[in-house]
């Protein structure tokens, strides 16, 4: 490393656009949370009311309380069920399966596919007249399996975090797998000459070398589950779906942001609440999960 | 490497497996197949190949729909964002990682709040500073967006330089090279495989971006494919096999590159998120 002023110059240009467009729009929606502006014309101060809206407010209150519902039930099937199974297929491909190296592009393809085409494919299999799935059930006379899928408020949800988890699986697939080159030989060797079946070698010896990556895995979902926007748009619409069983804290603040086309109330200072309310979320959930991985890992 | 034979277990794993990757191999390919059919054809042959080859579908979109100019714009954007994020994102990783100054670290650490904090978060103000700057509307606000965005890439660059011998630093000052030629002319030739996993990535990413385009390309002629196509499923119905067609033109460069580059990207995006 050397010593020279030189860095400036190359900090400077990144440091400017980086603050600008990415910190100081963080800082200027906690200012706009406590006012009423519509984003034109005057801004009326109201202290902590748009808060009072989003938390106690009857109407708004139930709206945001589905709404972060739905984040929290997506963060757990991603932390609960969507992990375990990133960790059982980098696995797989880490034991060299038969056809591992096409498993692992396979696996990962559908995250290069734009959400819009995710959410055409989605239309394409469930639509309830003319979609995939109906056509195969009826073909094989199973008429009762025929559903509205994503118009069957009962299982909507579920169909949505199923094609968000196939979009995305990969990516967490592939930090694990990364992390897996990481163990070392000879420790395996060893649990194999010891006599160790195949599911203690892994519980034992290896799954603890990927803490790490778990953990980083664990964050990533979370942050990923809490900022849920593209596909549940493009799937259940603005309104976030049926019953609002696919509304999330993203859709709601878009919503209220942008929406006036729709809905006729844009306000700015309360979509900005919203974003506080879900920034300040986000940071809680990264506190607690860091105490909590540094309690288990490090005792 | 402890590789044994394939037991019971392991067969039932490929076949599971096999199946799950079915999912996306039928998806696609029905999407390619029945972009040749016409709408007759997509009626009662829904799923079997085509009966008769028909281009009409693309030279719908393509030319009565204008695709060709989202298709454009999608080239255009994305090119010139990453063009221009690995260059920022570079220099500012160089800055970072090679000179020995106070505040170095805290500086890092802000660089990389990003990762945790995506975009969507801040839109709102971000709109509000973008209608100031009248930058809405414009190639030029998405590329600054793009490029702003940088943590990711600065996190992989960032790494990349700090891992180089200093020697290649000193001996370079002695031939009497200034700093921003020994940036450009020793350390960006010498970075050329995380240079390609960053733009490899990066393209991918901002290929595919949705809520960035929407919120700040409301104008139609500014489009980029991905609006486009999601402007199509409002009228699915209507028009299902003009959309067809429309996916098929937007996955096919994106699904090119991630077959060549496959390896880059995997490893970039994996390596770009353990951090010890």
């Amino acid at each position: 490393m050397t010593k020279s002023k030189a860095y400036i110059g190359f900090i400077t240009p990144g440091f400017i656009l980086y603050s600008l467009f990415m910190i100081v729009p963080l800082g200027f929606a906690i200012y706009y949370s406590f006012f009423n502006w519509s984003g034109m014309g005057a801004m009326d101060f109201i202290g902590l009311d748009n808060f009072r809206r989003i938390f106690f407010d009857e109407r708004m209150g139930g709206i945001f309380r589905n709404a972060l519902g739905n984040n929290f039930r997506y963060m757990a099937v991603a932390v609960f069920i969507f992990i375990p199974i990133q960790i059982a297929m980098a696995y797989l491909i880490h034991l060299k399966i038969r056809g591992h190296n096409l498993f692992r592009l396979m696996i990962f393809l559908p995250y290069v596919i734009s959400p819009s085409i995710i959410g055409f494919f989605a239309l394409l299999v469930f639509d309830p007249n003319i979609g995939m799935l109906n056509t195969l059930l009826l073909s094989l006379g199973l008429q009762d399996m025929v559903s509205a899928w994503f118009g069957n408020p009962d299982i909507a949800f579920s169909l949505l975090v199923g094609v968000i988890g196939w979009n995305g699986i990969g990516v967490g697939m592939v930090i694990i797998l990364a992390n897996m080159k990481n163990i070392p030989d000879d420790v395996v060797e060893a649990s194999i000459i010891d006599g160790a079946s195949v599911w203690q070698r892994f519980w034992h010896i290896e799954l603890p070398f990927l803490k790490p990556s778990i953990v980083n895995v664990v964050v990533l979902s979370s942050i990923f589950a809490l900022t849920q926007f593209d596909i549940p748009f493009i799937v259940g619409g603005l309104n976030g779906g049926i019953d609002g069983k696919l509304d999330f804290l993203n859709l709601m603040f878009f919503r209220y942001t942008f929406g006036d086309a729709y809905f006729g109330e844009t306000a700015l200072g309360f979509g900005a609440a919203i974003s506080v309310v879900s920034f300040s979320i986000i940071l809680c959930i990264s506190l607690l999960q860091k105490l909590v991985f540094n309690r288990l890992f490090n005792r | 490497m402890y590789r044994r034979k394939q037991g019971p277990g392991g067969w039932i794993a490929t076949i599971l497996l096999t199946l799950y990757c079915l999912i996306a191999v039928v998806l696609i390919g029905n999407m390619i197949v029945s972009s040749f059919k016409t709408k007759q054809d997509l009626l009662f042959n829904t799923f079997g190949l085509p009966t008769k080859i028909t281009f009409e579908n693309y030279r719908q979109v393509l030319v009565e729909d204008s695709l060709y100019r989202n298709f454009l714009n999608s080239i255009i954007l994305t090119m010139c964002s990453i063009l221009s994020l690995v260059f920022v994102s570079s220099m500012t990783a160089y800055g970072l990682a090679r000179y020995r100054f106070k505040g170095r670290n805290a500086l890092e650490l802000y660089f990389l709040l990003g990762l945790m904090f995506p975009i969507q978060i801040a839109i709102l103000p971000l709109f509000v500073i973008m209608r100031t700057l009248s930058l809405t509307n414009t190639f030029l606000g998405m590329i600054i967006l793009y490029t702003a965005n940088m943590s990711f890439s600065l996190f992989i660059f960032n790494q990349f330089f700090k891992e180089l011998p200093g020697a290649l630093h000193e001996s370079a000052i002695i031939d009497g090279a200034g700093e921003f030629a020994i940036y450009w002319r020793i350390m960006m030739p010498i970075s050329k495989p995380v240079l390609f996993t960053v733009m490899t990535v990066s393209f991918v990413q901002i290929w595919n971006d949705f809520y960035l385009p929407l919120v700040f390309l409301a104008k139609r002629s500014l489009h980029t494919l991905t609006l486009a196509i999601y402007q199509y499923l409002a009228n699915f119905l209507a028009y299902w096999n003009f959309v067809f067609a429309a996916a098929t033109l937007a996955l096919i460069p994106v699904i090119i590159v991630f077959l060549v580059f496959s390896d880059q990207i995997i490893s970039g995006l994996a390596a770009g998120s353990i951090k010890e």
